[in-house]
């Protein structure tokens, strides 16, 4: 019995030593591990988008309340003015599910600076082009917010990937829902980009 | 049989190197000796592992019951590999995500169960220090030499961290089932060889 | 259903898991020597895998993600691992001795399988759903024995071939796994 009691003991004062070590030690990283997944998942995408700024997009950003869902902006600074945005969104309906999209938008002219696929799980060598194909993503820079983005076939002007419009169009999807969560924010946000003006 | 300090450190480097003399810890050999930089990365994760999990071992051996000696190893291993993945996930990101799940799978890595049950239950705290150092670092020199035979040929270059180094000359055509998994395998095999072969002597 | 038999096929050949994710390799070549205890371990395998598979997604859906604990994975995995061993042994010493007798000393060995571990880590970073996570687990073991009692029928007829003393035992062994591998990798391609 004794022996027993000892070892359920031993059992739960290491359990209990190794979950409190491990929460204190998530606690300490989990800023620099949210500051990593921005810098590596996100970076290279909003650095592309917001090539030229003068600023660190990564470093300069700020989340927004819409509704319940806490968005995340990043901010450009070109010619010395804070102006451009870039917003991360979710278009769905790709082949292999979600398809995540950087949206880089400039707000002085309401016009897309250049999106960049983040996060996919489409087929190699066919949707996922649209991360690897340059021309497919260029077809979006300087595109007026005004309308919704369509590819072709849908009556819109955006040339679909062969083979994987069904890609091509949760890339339109998420970058048409970019910008209507622009245009529903976009007093907050003109606000919120005052303070980066330096 | 008592050995002194230094041979219980040094023996981890020829004597009873992992993955060749104990043939243990196989699958991180295997898997993740594409680049220089990988193997390395591996290497001292398992090593800081290792280390810590044979000294918190060898300092709880007389408290742990015997019954119930394995569960209890396997949280303090378990306990380190996931202070080792929320690290590198922090300070090393790109690293972390091509070592992939290869890192949490550092704790069914036999090496460590195996110097936790054979050697740190059973001795000093200090000795345990050394065992686990010595394994630990044998260990990560044999991924290292895994990966610059399988890095060089299959690819022409190194990648010590970060940026490969191209080695040899572009007249070099790369021999891609280096870096793959078949190569792996031979690759192990053959170098197994050559120390059975050094060996013998 | 079609999804399923891609799945299905990927997971048994493309990536097989001892091949080409090069994940189990211990019992690999520690179990590969005789065709009987090849046999046994990988049904032992089939047996645990699958188990192990719906039990830590089940865990990992409805209690490490709910509650925000997914840094505790690792731990959590294992553990789980490691008690199913232990209560699938008592379970069949008690109730199956027929079956105990021919997997119950591979059990052990399961623990620090880490194909087990592998693949319940696969199934979650892969994200499936339940019926996806059975089949893939299901279809990573067949994969898992399917390799090992191919390797295990070389092994065996290597013993009568005369191999230089240095290449002797494990290192033969690798080069033989690195041929069966390239075999496998022929399937690459094929989804």
């Amino acid at each position: 019995m004794r022996e027993m009691i000892k070892m359920v003991v031993v059992l739960t004062v290491l359990c209990l030593f190794s979950g409190g070590l491990l929460a204190a030690i998530k606690n300490k990283t989990k800023e620099r591990i949210k500051l990593q997944l921005l810098e590596y998942v996100k970076g290279p995408a909003v650095r592309t988008i917001f090539e030229g700024a003068s600023n660190d997009p990564i470093a300069d950003r700020f989340d927004l309340k819409e509704g319940d869902i806490v968005r995340n902006f990043f901010v450009g600074v070109f010619e010395g003015k804070p102006r451009a945005l870039a917003i991360e969104t979710f278009g769905k309906g790709g082949y292999g599910g979600d398809v995540g999209l950087m949206v880089g938008i400039d707000t002085k002219e309401d016009k897309l600076i250049g999106v960049g696929v983040t996060t996919h799980s489409e087929t190699p060598g066919m949707g996922a082009r649209a991360e690897t194909d340059p021309s497919f993503v260029t077809q979006f820079k300087n595109l007026s917010l005004k309308e919704p983005f369509k590819v072709t076939q849908d009556g819109g002007s955006i040339n679909a990937l062969s083979g994987a419009t069904l890609t091509s169009r949760a890339v339109c999807a998420a970058a048409t829902d970019a910008s209507k969560i622009y245009q529903q924010l976009k007093p907050q946000l003109i606000e919120k980009l005052k303070e980066f003006e330096k | 049989m008592a050995k002194s300090l230094t041979q219980e450190f040094v023996k981890g480097l020829w004597d009873e190197v992992p993955p060749f003399r104990l043939v243990l810890g196989l699958c991180p050999t295997l898997a993740v000796t594409k680049a220089v930089e990988n193997g390395i990365g591996m290497g001292v994760a398992t090593t800081f592992v290792l280390v810590f999990s044979n000294i918190l071992i060898s300092s709880m051996r007389n408290v742990i019951p015997s019954k119930v000696r394995i569960a209890s190893f396997i949280v303090i291993i378990a306990t380190f590999v996931t202070i080792a993945e929320l690290l590198m996930q922090a300070y090393t990101y790109p690293l972390f995500k091509k070592l992939g799940i290869f890192i949490p799978l550092i704790v069914v890595n036999c090496i460590i169960l195996g110097r936790a049950e054979a050697f740190a239950s059973k001795r000093g705290v200090f000795r345990s220090f050394l065992d686990g150092l010595g394994i630990g670092i044998g260990f990560t020199l044999s991924l290292v030499a895994l990966a610059a035979v399988r890095e060089l040929l299959g690819t022409g270059s190194l990648t010590f961290w970060v940026k490969p180094i191209q080695i040899l000359g572009p007249s070099f055509k790369p021999f891609s089932f280096m870096v793959e998994a078949p190569g792996a395998f031979v690759a192990l095999g053959l170098m197994l060889c050559i120390m059975n072969l050094a060996g013998r002597k | 259903m079609g999804d399923y038999f891609v799945l299905a096929i990927s997971s048994i050949f493309i990536n097989n898991i001892l091949l080409a994710q090069y994940l189990g390799n211990c019992p690999f070549l520690g179990t590969s020597k005789k065709m009987e205890t090849a046999v046994g371990m990988g049904m032992a395998v089939i047996f645990v895998l699958v188990m192990a598979g719906i039990i830590t997604w089940i865990t990992n859906t409805f209690f490490l993600v709910k509650f925000d604990l997914e840094y505790l994975r690792t731990v959590v995995f294992i553990l789980v691992i490691a008690s199913l061993v232990q209560f699938v042994e008592m379970f069949l010493k008690k109730s199956i001795p027929a079956l105990y007798a021919g997997l119950g000393i591979f059990l052990p060995l399961i623990t620090t399988n880490c194909a087990v571990m592998g693949v319940c880590l696969i199934l979650v970073n892969e994200e499936y759903n339940f019926m996806q996570a059975l089949v893939a687990s299901f279809c990573y073991a067949v994969g898992f024995a399917l390799a090992l009692i191919l390797f295990a029928g070389v092994r065996e007829r290597i013993l009568l071939a005369r191999v230089p003393t240095p290449l002797q035992d494990t290192s033969i062994a690798l080069v033989t796994a690195g041929i069966l591998s390239l075999t496998f990798f022929a399937f690459k391609g094929m989804v």
